[in-house]
């Protein structure tokens, strides 16, 4: 799909990021049952539930480390059902981690100019011999540039140091531009997951608990910090967290997710006050005692 | 790993954008010379710095794949075997042609180039053939593959006429010389170097140290595990093509497991992806069997003692890797450079000063 397409797309309104009815089953058990989302750009949406909900199961189908068992997922409009990851986040999808995934020994700096070239790198990936074919004389000419040292090469990596340096300055992270990830303090740590994700160019940005761990200062600054970055980076957010106010916060739509299935969805305030939520979250004999929801 | 090898070149660099690229193989071709002129007269000695350069080559290319990728190759023999062989026949079939406009000997060399390219060619398609399949998955199947593959090239030389069966191929051209196979020394570690110090070994290096997470990043990991091995394999086949032009017969028997095992020790030994140390721990563990027999002889007590070395020298691997595991389990280099230490520390130091 051509970029104008995406953009009328987007411009339009359209759902940059979509699940319809999806389901996925391990054997038995049902992780997640037809399941439906539609995140746009500008959205900042949440998604809750109790442990074992079945949250980062959604977040792994969307972003195609499970294909779907039944219903299908598009991003950007395209059916990408079965896809791999990384060709997932080429259409524009990235995401954080719970535990967080950095590339420990590198550096701040090398995480995210690995996400920022993944995108730069792409050359068009197409069915059949031919474009297979032209793929990857692609791919091989762009090693040969970096073993010869021609002038582009020396020309690209300068332009990915610097917009990878802007992105570690927009999130704060300058001084720790030539540190190991991993010795990095916890908090930066999480805020260098959502640089690297941005450094993929994305249009939906999924956090998978972005404030676990963190202090409520921490917190506070996190809420502020993630509705510029979708401001400034025109994304659609989706959000797993824990903290419910946090969520609550922020979120402007929230899907609330029990034993893989979709209980409530709406604006917060609705959400807090739906009786299968409370129920879910606290237990039936809480509701008995306290004599229905709030 | 440490930041990037490449340095970012400033407006007023003394070198031309365009130049940086070959001009530190501009710089090593006189050395070369230089060297082969000093070898010209010590057979025994171009013998030996022969084969520990085919060790560099070969541990430094595995090291591309088992160091920097986190990958765990254990047939790298078996694509040494492929570039021997396949540019071995071919030398014994060019033997009597030269080209008529150039002197013999240097026909002879265009001939021995052509050879080693397409052996490295071979074992670079082999590669790709067994990396594709393999490479998909994670975890321990490459591994398992890749013993495989490297006993299959076994048996099939051995059972093939053209290959010379057990008894091997001899009467090849012996067209190689130190300072050819110190070219593609230069060679590899450039590339190698290089590959550090841009984005695509930066893609390896995620890919090592996450693949999760390197594939949610946009990283095509198939793709570079790919291309990353099949680059690997194109040097162990060079490596190969090269040791079959000095030796004066290769046979299955050079070309077997243990010759693998050697390989992924210089590797671990030197630091899994640290090309310095893949460097050294080569130089080290080729030059020991002699280093122990010219000991043994020179204390002359035990003759048969030195007559032992060759088969002493495994359990003195595995020794050395049993202490290592102990004191230095992330290898003596780790994951270090020399050349990302040496051109640091001088700025550093004048800063100081300053």
């Amino acid at each position: 799909m051509s970029a104008a397409v995406q953009e009328t797309k987007a411009a339009a309104g359209a759902p940059l990021l979509q699940a319809d009815g999806v389901s996925i089953q391990f054997g038995g058990l049902k992780a997640l049952t037809d399941f439906n989302l539609s995140v746009r750009q500008g959205d900042l949406q949440g998604l809750i539930g109790p442990n074992g909900a079945g949250k980062s199961t959604a977040f792994n189908v969307l972003t195609g480390v499970y294909p779907p068992t039944q219903g299908e997922v598009r991003v950007t409009g395209q059916r990408v059902n079965g896809w791999l990851p990384h060709q997932i986040n080429h259409l524009g999808l990235a995401r954080t981690f719970q535990n967080i995934r950095l590339f420990r020994a590198l550096t701040a700096l090398d995480n995210v100019k690995v996400a920022c070239r993944a995108q730069g790198a792409l050359h068009p990936e197409g069915v059949g011999l031919g474009a297979k074919m032209k793929g990857a004389f692609l791919n091989y000419r762009d090693w040969w540039r970096a073993l010869l040292l021609t002038p582009r090469f020396q020309q690209e990596e300068r332009e990915l140091t610097q917009q990878a340096e802007r992105l570690l300055e927009v999130m704060g992270l300058s001084h720790r531009r030539d540190e190991e990830a991993r010795n990095l303090p916890y908090g930066e740590q999480r805020r260098l997951e959502i640089a690297r994700a941005l450094g993929t160019q994305p249009k939906v940005l999924l956090l998978d608990e972005p404030a676990a761990g963190m202090n409520t200062r921490e917190k506070a600054d996190l809420m502020v910090l993630i509705r510029k970055l979708r401001d400034d980076f025109q994304l659609g957010v989706l959000v797993i967290e824990h903290d419910m106010k946090l969520v609550m916060g922020i979120c402007e739509s929230i899907t609330v997710l029990d034993h893989g299935e979709t209980i409530a969805r709406g604006a917060p305030a609705q959400v807090r006050s739906d009786r299968k939520v409370i129920e879910a979250y606290l237990g039936d004999s809480y509701l008995e005692s306290h004599g229905g929801a709030a | 790993m440490e930041t990037p090898a490449i340095p970012v070149p400033e407006a007023r660099s003394v070198v031309p954008a365009s130049l940086r690229g070959l001009l530190p193989v501009l710089l090593a071709l006189p050395v070369l010379a230089l060297f082969q002129w000093l070898m010209s007269d010590a057979p025994f000695a171009s013998y030996l710095l022969s084969v520990v350069g085919v060790n560099i080559i070969l541990a430094v290319s595995l090291n591309i794949v088992n160091g920097m990728t986190g990958q765990f190759s254990i047939g790298h023999a078996g694509f040494m075997a492929v570039g021997a062989y396949i540019s071995g026949v071919l030398s014994l079939n060019l033997k009597d042609i030269a080209l008529s406009f150039l002197p013999v000997a240097v026909s002879d060399q265009v001939f021995f180039v052509l050879s080693l390219l397409v052996g490295g060619l071979a074992a670079a398609l082999c590669g790709f053939l067994v990396g594709l399949p393999s490479l998909r998955l994670r975890g321990d199947y490459l591994a398992i593959v890749t013993l495989g593959f490297g006993e299959i090239i076994r048996v099939v030389v051995q059972n093939t006429d053209a290959f010379g069966r057990a008894l091997g191929l001899s009467g090849i051209p012996q067209t190689s010389s130190p300072a050819m196979v110190y070219f593609f020394v230069f060679l590899t570690v450039l590339v190698a170097r290089r590959i550090t110090g841009s984005s695509h070994g930066r893609s390896l290096w995620a890919i090592r140290e996450d693949e999760v997470a390197a594939e949610a990043m946009g990283v095509d990991t198939t793709g570079y595990k790919v291309r990353a091995f099949v680059i690997s394999s194109f040097f162990a086949g060079i490596a190969g093509a090269l040791f079959a032009h000095f030796v004066p017969i290769i046979n299955p028997g050079s070309f077997t497991f243990v010759k693998s095992m050697e390989i992924v020790v210089m590797v671990v030994l030197g630091g899994l992806g640290s090309t310095t140390g893949a460097i050294v721990a080569a130089t080290f563990l080729t030059l020991l069997p002699e280093g122990l027999r010219s000991l043994f002889t020179v204390l002359g007590a035990e003759g048969s003692l030195a007559q032992k070395v060759d088969q002493i020298r495994m359990p003195v691997y595995g020794l050395l890797l049993v202490v290592l595991m102990l004191a230095r389990p992330q290898g003596l280099f780790g994951t270090k450079e020399i050349w990302d230490v040496l051109p640091r520390w001088i700025p550093r130091k004048r800063r100081g000063l300053a």
